[in-house]
């Protein structure tokens, strides 16, 4: 009987709804709204100075203006250095932060309940009276400056960079990073001057979740922000998002790069749209998690990539839909092939029963998960009160979720994937991605790593040379960070189709679908780790009995030159 | 401050099924979640010469599919249900654990009993797992910069081989292990009588109760595990010891003491020594060597708990050019202050306050929770401990501080590893 039961994974038993109670709300004669979560669980308090202005509000030609003015908040104030304030909030056994994003700028800080009057005296401090001062605004412009340098090395930026252009258009969204000449210029007054002007308790929110008594808290905001002079939010008016009617391939040239980070995307919808929850269920089913149709398809089942997914953003003005996935050079355009099956599929037939209750499942459990810590349901009613979600939003979540049907899905997926009008973004060695992914687009322009177009035509490829003969075992040595690894390559050939093994020191590798085009040979082999199939790609070029070429495996970030001989 | 302040006892609940297997039980319904972990008795220091890395191993193992469940089943059972999951190996313990929605326990407990009476020891699975463990080496060892600097000075400070090996093993010692090797182990350290099941979050008590009798209640009970010695004499095993590291980019080093083991007051009164020294933005050694002199790139320190003798830890890689002799230097005068007029008043209080809070903060997630219960169920044989150890911390003075960092850290009882980058550059 026992062992019958143990055949199959149990039932659930019945669900627990998790009920989240309404918070207090009131607002300040200055205009600053203040919403108090009591939760007496645990003595602890977290506290969010949020301000419903983010990067899309810096100033024409001042783009960081924003983000320099959140992060110099805590480095100096008219009490405090940026020390002092460091060590007064450690003594506590405190936190003290500040962070802005597109739509908004969030000052956090979290503590015991028996320090919170002392904590939100020092968000108040920073958030009201810092001084900017010029030793450390100079540390900063330092800091940026390098990271600005660092991020063009990074493939996934420069995808993130032209996607967000393509999708964006004029509207600042569209700036996913500031400008380096407007980090140079960055001076004190403007930061005094913008502080000024967009740190206004008309334009704020003043959240508080844990452990504290209304009336005391009330009391002690009043005296902290009381005083604070509410100021006209002149409302920003931006360009709108341009309207695509084509599908368009920009490729950035990174040459020598064994992979290539894919991404498709079109517009999408803001947070608040009513078909946020259908969406977030087709997603689900479509390409969020490991178990989506697009990690199974491309990951699983053809071995393309380590992971690929899809991804929806919801701003609070607008908003994207993105496929990505990062794959060997060899399989760039047979992965948009599979990209797109899935894109129509998805918009042309309903999606199963057992997937979309798997899907609903996985949303709904980990949401009382999320919720679990005080952080994770701060996060929660942040969101709600910044995208001016319902009062009975956290309520509802599971209600919403659970409504979704097969038709839904369907709707919502033919209405915000738009396969003709996509744009398709691909960092990768442009020669090699080219040809394969032209015939997916009816337009083309190519970018180096700093941005600047290039010709198409020099691309192109001229030479079709006959097919080189690769049969035989190759003795290859790896450049890993210096070291020479050893590997052997064997390989048989039956016209452009090349089979084989790859043998390293990692383990033994089997070529299944390998080829060769003209000298070029692109191989995948497939290993094991963990129960997981590993997939380390070859890209080689051949000449007589030498091969140069790159090996790339995702679990290392580079790939990884090498050399070597025909025995 | 402390008597103002008291947390209110997370209800503890144990008992034990027939065939041995502890069961604790922390019920507590705020949020409708629920975190099973399940806690074996076998880690590295069970190892005996020629055959390390088992402990480890078998954590890949314990993926690889039973009875009921296909490989990699565990996973997405747990994925689909709303849930998250993971498995972990130190010298002390092997442990497994997830989280989910409340009404998915029937699911945890059916996947976790099904691999604890029935894991696919099979020789296709021990050879792909063996692969897979040399390659984990490979890249989380091996080809990482200063990747083995922490198995190296284990072996520098402990002499007995039980406490000195490391938890990732011998890579020849896998290899020479066969299918029946692996499946004693199994037998012997995976066996009801040897583990801690943890519940914690909602759950109605009997309902669980009845799940586990159903799911575990007949997995069989095995001799126990041979009896173990960890004991250390006081002295390190090796001062100092030079390393080049070809990976690494800067030289660095790393400083390890013998101490008293786990919830001994000598050790509670190390840990916060080292808090002092080493942890947070307004400790000493922070403002000493990243902020005040800015020699330092990273300055880390941590202690590491075992039940037998245990060790802290403090290294640093400082800036190119810098004089690592002056650094270490500064370290030891810190050290010295702190042994002779003990932590400052301020640091007293900064310490409770971050105990306090620390501890409150561990308490949210039932995970957490099923964790800290876990071990001292396992360790001590007491999950109760979990409602006292704050406080047994709180009553530490900075009298004992000082004279724990006097007695077991201001000494030449120490290792140095100094790690130094290729010659060649």
């Amino acid at each position: 009987m026992k062992a019958e039961l143990r055949k199959s994974p149990p039932e659930p038993l019945e669900a627990v709804r998790f009920d989240i109670p309404k918070p207090y709300v009131t607002v300040l004669e200055n205009g600053l709204q203040v919403i108090i979560f009591e939760q007496e669980r645990l003595p602890l308090v977290s506290f969010r100075l949020a301000f419903k202005s983010g990067d899309i509000h810096d100033p024409a030609g001042q783009t960081g203006l924003t983000s320099a003015m959140t992060s110099m908040l805590t480095e100096g104030t008219e009490l405090y250095t940026s020390r002092q304030l460091a060590e007064m909030t450690e003594r506590l056994g405190a936190s003290l932060s500040a962070n802005a994003s597109d739509d908004f700028t969030i000052v956090s800080a979290s503590s015991l309940t028996l320090y919170s009057s002392e904590v939100l005296g020092l968000m108040a401090e920073a958030v009201l009276r810092p001084t900017f001062p010029e030793n450390e605004l100079d540390l900063y412009r330092r800091n940026t400056l390098e990271n600005l340098k660092f991020q063009r090395s990074q493939p996934g930026f420069l995808a993130g960079e032209q996607a967000a252009r393509l999708v964006y258009g004029d509207h600042p969204y569209a700036i996913v990073s500031p400008k380096a000449a407007d980090i140079e210029k960055l001076n004190r007054d403007d930061l005094v001057r913008f502080h000024a002007s967009t740190f206004v308790p008309n334009n704020a929110i003043l959240m508080i979740v844990g452990d504290v008594k209304r009336d005391e808290i009330v009391g002690r905001i009043q005296d902290l922000f009381g005083d604070w002079q509410a100021k006209d939010v002149s409302r920003t008016e931006f360009p709108a998002p341009p309207h695509r009617s084509s599908r368009s391939l920009t490729i950035v040239d990174r040459p020598g790069s064994a992979q290539s980070n894919i991404v498709i995307t079109n517009l999408g919808v803001p947070r608040e749209h009513p078909d946020y929850f259908p969406l977030i269920v087709m997603n689900q089913v479509l390409g969020a998690g490991a178990s989506s149709r697009v990690f199974m398809n491309l990951r699983e089942e053809k071995g393309y990539t380590y992971g690929a997914y899809t991804r929806i953003d919801f701003k609070a003005l607008s908003g994207d839909l993105e496929a990505t996935a990062e794959v060997r050079t060899a399989v760039t355009g047979d992965s948009l092939k599979e990209f797109f099956y899935e894109l129509e599929r998805i918009r042309n037939e309903d999606v199963g029963e057992d997937e979309l209750a798997d899907a609903k499942n996985f949303l709904t459990g980990v949401f009382p998960i999320r919720a679990e810590t005080q952080e994770g349901l701060t996060n929660l009613i942040v969101n709600q009160n910044l995208y001016g979600l319902s009062d009975d939003y956290l309520q509802t979540y599971r209600d919403h979720v659970d409504a979704v049907t097969v038709d839904d899905v369907r709707r919502v997926a033919n209405t915000h994937i738009r396969p003709d009008e996509v744009a398709i973004v691909i960092v990768g060695d442009a020669e090699e991605v080219l040809p394969q992914a032209t015939q997916h687009a009816s337009s083309v322009e190519i970018f180096d790593i700093d941005g600047n177009i290039q010709d198409v035509a020099k691309y192109a490829k001229t030479e079709n040379a006959a097919t080189a003969d690769v049969a035989g075992k190759w003795s290859l040595n790896i450049d890993f960070q210096g070291q020479q690894l050893p590997v052997s390559l064997t390989l048989e050939q039956d016209g452009e189709s090349v089979t084989g093994v790859l043998e390293t020191m990692l383990g033994n590798g089997k070529i299944t679908a390998g080829s060769v085009s003209g000298s070029k040979l692109s191989a995948v082999a497939t290993a094991e780790m963990q129960g997981q199939p590993i997939d380390f790609s070859i890209s080689g070029k051949v000449s007589g009995d030498s091969m140069s070429g790159t090996l790339t495996a995702p679990i290392v970030p580079e790939p990884l030159p090498f050399t070597g001989s025909r025995a | 401050m402390t008597d103002t302040f008291k947390l209110p006892p997370l209800e503890i609940v144990e008992y034990k099924l027939s065939n041995g297997l502890r069961v604790v039980f922390n019920p507590d319904n705020a949020i409708p979640v629920v975190s099973v972990a399940v806690y074996y008795n076998v880690g590295s220091r069970n190892e005996r010469d020629g055959r390390t890395g088992f402990a480890h191993l078998f954590e890949h193992m314990m993926f690889q599919g039973s009875e009921n469940v296909p490989k990699a089943g565990h996973f997405q059972y747990i994925m689909k249900a709303g849930g998250t999951m993971n498995g972990t190996t130190s010298s002390e313990r092997t442990n497994y654990y997830e989280t989910l929605p409340a009404n998915q326990l029937p699911l945890a407990l059916w996947l976790e009993s099904d691999r604890m009476r029935s894991l696919a020891v099979t020789q296709e699975n021990l050879d792909n797992q063996r692969e897979a463990v040399k390659e984990e080496k490979r890249l989380r060892y091996d080809n990482q910069p200063y990747g083995q600097i922490f198995d190296l000075i284990n072996e520098m400070i402990y002499k007995n081989f039980a406490n000195s090996h490391s938890t990732i093993g011998s890579m020849d010692h896998l290899d020479d292990a066969t299918v029946e090797d692996v499946q004693e182990f199994f037998r012997i350290y995976y066996a009801p009588n040897n583990a801690v099941l943890t519940l914690s979050g909602a759950f109605d008590q009997q309902i669980a109760k009845d799940l586990i009798e159903t799911y575990f209640g007949d997995i069989p009970s095995q001799p126990l595990p041979p009896e173990l010695d960890v004991s250390e004499p006081p002295e390190v095993a090796e001062t100092y010891r030079e390393w080049e590291d070809k990976l690494a980019p800067f030289p660095a080093f790393l400083i390890g003491w013998k101490i008293p083991p786990r919830r001994t007051p000598e050790f509670h009164a190390l840990y916060l020594a080292g808090k002092t020294l080493y942890d947070g933005e307004s400790s000493r050694l922070y403002q000493k060597l990243v902020k005040g002199k800015e020699s330092v790139i990273q300055l880390f320190g941590f202690t590491d708990e075992r039940r037998g003798p245990s060790s802290i830890f403090v290294g640093a890689i400082p800036k190119p050019e810098e004089d690592l002799s002056l650094i270490r230097e500064t370290i030891m005068n810190e050290i010295q202050d702190l042994a002779t007029h003990g932590p400052t008043a301020e640091e007293m209080e900064k310490l409770e306050n971050q105990l306090l809070n620390d501890s409150i903060r561990h308490r949210q997630s039932s995970m957490s929770r099923a964790q800290q219960i876990a071990e001292y169920a396992l360790y001590d044989g007491d999950p109760t401990i979990v409602n006292r150890e704050l406080d047994e911390l709180l009553s530490v003075t900075g009298e004992q501080i000082r004279m724990a960092a006097a007695q077991f850290l201001n000494t030449d009882n120490r290792a140095l590893l100094d790690i130094v980058p290729p010659a060649n550059g």
